[in-house]
């Protein structure tokens, strides 16, 4: 077992509402080594994007503390955490959340810029060619069918050599078949690299191929399922 | 699905605009519609106020707010319907007779007031000659106010009697100042005011004597208006129609131009306004594509969807406009409380017209913007809720668009009533918006092309702009719009008007001495001299009156209230000069060279003067000067600058034509305030000469001046106010996009000093643009307005230049203010939105 990369303790988020405080999440702890692969599922509402928030540093927890790549993220402001979410982590969304204005090799270029890499371009070819882009470089998004689009998604999720990739519903808006073959590019990505998978779904069988799940209710941790 | 009634359709309509309400694009159309309307509502009520207020002051020099004058006395009808309409009214009889004594005779010019004249202005009166004039009163029956000079000129003093016709007088006081006087500096013989009363015992007034009858009428602007349409159809050959403008020659010059100039001012904001509600009402329609196809897959009809959405335009449009209006109104009361010091206290309110122009501009622009795009949404096939990519077809949108620009000019024209200015701004505008849009569409595709390997900021400011080339554009044009708006206005603050002060100088002769004897000519420019007054050459002055032109006795030529009718009502001052005067520029013909005289003289006529008297160069005209008939041949025709205050005159003939007739000499000259014991010491040295202050219409002047310019400067507030709708307008319809952006780009780890860098990158290139845009678009512009608008000869402006500076400082920061939200949202957004 390799050193821990991404831990959570006692983390518990409160927002204020209507009828008084609410608790989204409750103390809520969790460790995750190099190359682990976790699934978080869960109801609707049962805080399965806010603790990808909190572990992703997009978000500040009420109390408790997350460590990424060995850096305590309470006491960093947003834009020290957006230099470690540069340098250690990807992401893929459930609507993938490309750049309009940038084409497909741009956008996987984007997070090799912002990590400062002279060669991102090289890199953003070879990545979409790996996933099977290789003759739409140029294209805008909206030139691409949605599981291209999750294609060049994962590929800028794996361009800056992420330690931690969170993935939240990556196949959520994608029919049956390109969702399949999807979580197959994903899953091989992340065993090739040596990722830590973080992912959010409501997807069984996708929840299944990952080492461990936890399940989510009302904020509370309520199945740790180690393998 | 059976259709639905309007009632049902009306009420789906409400609930839906009352749901939609959060959605950001409903409170920016909101709010553009309301800058829309109050500007316009404002800068319609200040105008029209301050306007209100000049024209009020102007009709001082009238000594009412309308006249009705004529060579008969007015029909009792014509009378009647004017009190009936609760008008002032004063009556005032002038006509010319002469004063005997047993010092001798004097031709005067009688003036038989009643006890409520003047109607506006005062009159002004000293108890002896150079005793410190008061203000107020009127003669008594039995009493004469006269001028000093016709005390000189018959020995008399205030006690004594005179007779007037078969009346007996009694001189009471020495009359300094008529309000109505102004407009006629030149009058040659003393004027002796007596009171309405006693004018049938004169028996001066004969049936065939020349007289003029003069009704005064002061009341309130619709009440007048009314009265003048009531009369108009029935005023007799022999009468006509006065008003503020007709009172005084540089008055009348003057608020017309300040009408234009604050017009030009008034119609920039409301065209920007106008551009304002375009854009946010075009975003409203695009947003409605996806409903409108819910709704029809829904089983509404495309003709309900249409009614649906239209409804709620409707609905929304008058809210904002009511409000719009309402605060428009607010503002110009706060405007005009505040500036009460700088304002005449008797400004008139404004009336309806400016808030319903208002609320109309807020509509059609509303109208003509949004229907093109909501015209569309009924054709939103019902397919698109399954697939979001398919858009409407597009029609004969150019149509749509064409007319809600006619629209817009038509409230523009409406405005101003000023054809020719609304062409120009409008029809100056669309053109070059074309061309620029044009040329920047090209440049921004190019731009593309290079743009491949440029940094990172750089490519995602302008990847925003260059995703959408059209777009862009269209913004360029419109923040290209905000800036041109604010050059013009500047133009118009700085230059225009310094060109209207230039005119009237600040040395410019204060007062007017006439009637200098041949024999006190040298003495009188010795002690002018000495007082170190600028003053003006010494013109002769010879009375004669016009008889014939061609052969053709004058009165059938002229038409009735032209100038040339006026011209040949009285005695002409005839002059002789050897040099074009000061102010005088030839349109036609030659100036006489030191030539001798051909067997019939030359003579020089002024532009206007000839125009309506149909005078061509060569033309035979006749004369009666003294008792004999002088012919003179039309060798020049002259434009005359009236703002100048030189003695100017209608008529110049070549020199020494004249000079075997008894001829008085006419001058006017600067002297500086706080000389008042001088020009006393001046009157007494030179009985005979009368000396006219014209401090007050020059004060007038100057006010007038001084309103406009203040006007101008508030104006350009609102031009402010509506360009930052149109930038914010802007703005507003990319903000979703790139709170998106912002927030994913967070995500992905790149820190906020990079978003504000692309932004800045992205918007300041727009604004230099759109400056770039500007600078070009307002050197048209006001090419186009020099020549057509103000007649002011065209020269280009280098400072605009810094215009696309402006604009990348300004749209720059704007911009990265407007999209703050942007960059300060937070990146968990991207996981909410899945």
């Amino acid at each position: 077992m390799g050193a821990s990369i991404l831990t959570a303790k006692n983390l518990s988020k409160v927002v204020p509402s209507a009828e008084g405080e609410l608790t989204i999440l409750h103390e809520l702890s969790l460790e995750l080594n190099k190359g682990d692969s976790l699934a978080i599922v869960g109801a609707s509402g049962s805080g399965k994007s806010t603790l990808l928030g909190l572990l992703a540093g997009l978000d500040l927890p009420s109390s408790g503390e997350v460590t990424l790549a060995g850096q305590g993220l309470s006491n960093l402001d947003e834009d020290q955490r957006a230099r470690i979410r540069a340098e250690h982590v990807g992401f893929v969304f459930q609507s993938f959340q490309l750049l309009d204005s940038l084409n497909a090799l741009e956008n996987v270029m984007l997070p090799l810029e912002l990590d400062g890499r002279k060669d991102a371009r090289e890199r953003a070819t070879e990545l979409l060619q790996r996933v099977g882009l290789g003759q739409r470089l140029t294209h805008s998004p909206r030139q691409l069918s949605g599981g291209e689009q999750q294609r060049v998604a994962i590929a800028r999720a794996f361009a800056a050599e992420p330690d931690v990739l969170f993935a939240d519903e990556p196949t959520g808006n994608l029919d049956s078949h390109t969702g399949e073959r999807i979580s197959d590019l994903l899953f091989e990505l992340n065993q090739e690299s040596g990722t830590t998978l973080v992912l959010v779904t409501h997807d069984e069988r996708l929840a299944h191929r990952c080492r461990r799940l936890i399940r989510l209710e009302a904020g509370l941790l309520v199945a740790p399922l180690e393998p | 699905m059976a259709s639905l009634p309007l009632l049902r359709l009306f009420s789906l309509a409400i609930r839906q605009l009352l749901r939609d309400a959060r959605a950001g694009e409903l409170r920016v159309l909101f709010f553009a519609l309301l800058v829309a309307v109050a500007a316009s509502t404002a800068i319609g009520y200040f105008g029209a106020r301050l306007n209100g207020a000049m024209m009020l002051r102007a009709t001082e020099f009238l000594g009412a707010d309308l006249v009705l004058e004529g060579s008969s006395p007015a029909r009792t009808e014509q009378v009647r319907s004017g009190t009936e309409l609760g008008l002032e009214h004063a009556q005032v009889v002038e006509f010319s007779s002469v004063i005997a004594t047993d010092n001798g005779i004097q031709l005067s010019s009688i003036k038989a007031a009643d006890d409520v004249y003047p109607l506006r202005g005062e009159l002004k009166s000293a108890p002896a000659p150079f005793a410190p004039e008061e203000p107020g009163g009127g003669p008594k029956p039995g009493e004469a106010w006269v001028e000093a000079r016709l005390l000189t000129a018959l020995d008399l003093k205030i006690g004594d009697s005179i007779d007037v016709g078969m009346k007996t007088l009694k001189l009471a006081r020495v009359l300094t100042y008529e309000p109505d006087r102004a407009g006629n500096f030149y009058s040659l013989t003393p004027r002796v005011l007596i009171n309405l009363s006693d004018i049938e015992a004169t028996g001066v007034v004969q049936p065939g004597s020349r007289v003029s009858y003069r009704e005064l009428w002061r009341g309130n602007a619709s009440a007048l208006e009314t009265y003048r349409q009531l009369i108009k159809p029935g005023l007799a050959a022999n009468q006509q129609i006065q008003d503020a403008r007709d009172g005084n020659r540089q008055i009348g010059g003057a608020l017309g131009k300040a009408e234009r100039y604050l017009n030009m001012a008034s119609l920039v904001a409301v065209l920007l306004s106008g551009v304002a509600v375009a854009l946010s009402a075009t975003r409203f329609a695009t947003r409605r594509f996806d409903a409108s196809a819910l709704l029809r897959c829904l089983g509404l009809s495309r003709r309900e969807t249409m009614v649906l959405f239209s409804l709620q335009l409707t609905v929304l449009g008058l809210l904002a406009s009511v409000s719009g209006a309402l605060l428009g109104w607010l503002a110009q009361l706060g405007l005009f409380a505040l500036l009460h010091d700088l304002l005449p206290t008797d400004v008139p309110p404004g009336g309806l017209l400016p808030a319903i122009a208002g609320i109309g501009t807020g509509l059609v622009a509303l109208a003509g913007f949004a229907l093109p795009p909501l015209a569309a949404l009924g054709r939103v096939p019902p397919l698109r809720v399954l697939r979001r990519d398919m858009l409407p077809i597009p029609s004969s949108t150019w149509i749509v668009y064409g007319a809600a620009l006619g629209a817009l000019g038509l409230i523009m024209w409406r405005l101003s009533l000023d054809l020719l200015l609304t062409f120009a701004l409008l029809g100056g505008g669309v053109i070059a918006a074309l061309v620029l849009g044009g040329l920047l569409l090209l440049l921004l595709k190019s731009l593309r092309r290079m743009l491949a390997r440029a940094a990172l900021p750089w490519r995602l400011g302008l990847g925003q702009l260059l995703r959408h080339p059209l777009a862009a554009a269209g913004q360029a044009l419109a923040f290209g719009l905000i800036l041109l708006s604010m050059a013009l206005i500047a133009l118009l603050r700085g230059e225009l008007l310094d060109t209207w002060q230039n005119q009237l100088p600040k040395n410019a002769p204060n007062y007017f001495a006439l009637n200098i004897l041949p024999a006190d000519k040298q003495a009188f420019t010795d002690r002018l001299m000495e007082l170190s007054a600028q003053s003006a050459p010494l013109y002769p002055v010879v009375p004669g009156r016009l008889i014939s032109i061609n052969g053709q006795p004058v009165q059938d030529i002229v038409s009735k209230d032209s100038a040339g009718d006026r011209a040949i009502q009285r005695d002409l001052s005839l002059t002789w000069a050897a040099d074009l005067p000061e102010g005088n520029k030839l349109t036609a013909g030659n100036w006489w060279d030191q030539q001798p005289a051909d067997e019939i003289p030359g003579v020089s006529v002024e532009g206007k003067v000839a125009e309506s008297l149909k005078l061509k160069l060569g033309d035979h005209m006749v004369f009666t000067v003294g008792g004999a008939n002088r012919e003179a041949k039309v060798t020049s025709l002259r434009e005359i600058n009236w703002d100048n205050f030189q003695p100017n005159f209608f008529m110049i003939f070549q020199p020494g034509t004249l000079k075997d007739l008894p001829a008085t000499y006419l001058t006017s000259f600067y002297l500086a305030a706080g000389h008042d014991q001088q020009i006393v010491d001046l009157s007494r040295s030179f009985p005979a000469v009368t000396i006219l202050q014209v401090e007050a219409l020059l004060a007038q002047l100057r006010s007038i001046l001084g309103q406009v310019t203040l006007a101008v400067e508030y104006v350009l507030l609102f031009v402010l106010a509506a360009g930052m709708a149109v930038l914010f307008s802007g703005l507003q319809a990319t903000l979703d996009e790139r709170i998106r952006q912002g927030a994913l780009l967070r995500a992905l780890g790149a820190e906020r000093q990079l978003l504000v860098r692309a932004r800045r990158i992205e918007f300041g290139l727009l604004g230099a643009v759109s400056g770039l845009l500007a600078a070009l678009g307002s050197e048209l512009v006001s090419m186009v307005l020099y020549r057509y608008a103000f007649d002011l000869p065209w020269h280009p402006h280098p400072w605009l230049l810094v215009l696309p500076l402006i604009g990348a400082v300004l749209i720059g920061g704007a911009g990265v203010f407007g999209t703050r939200r942007a960059l300060n949202a937070s990146p968990l957004t991207v996981l909410r939105e899945g």
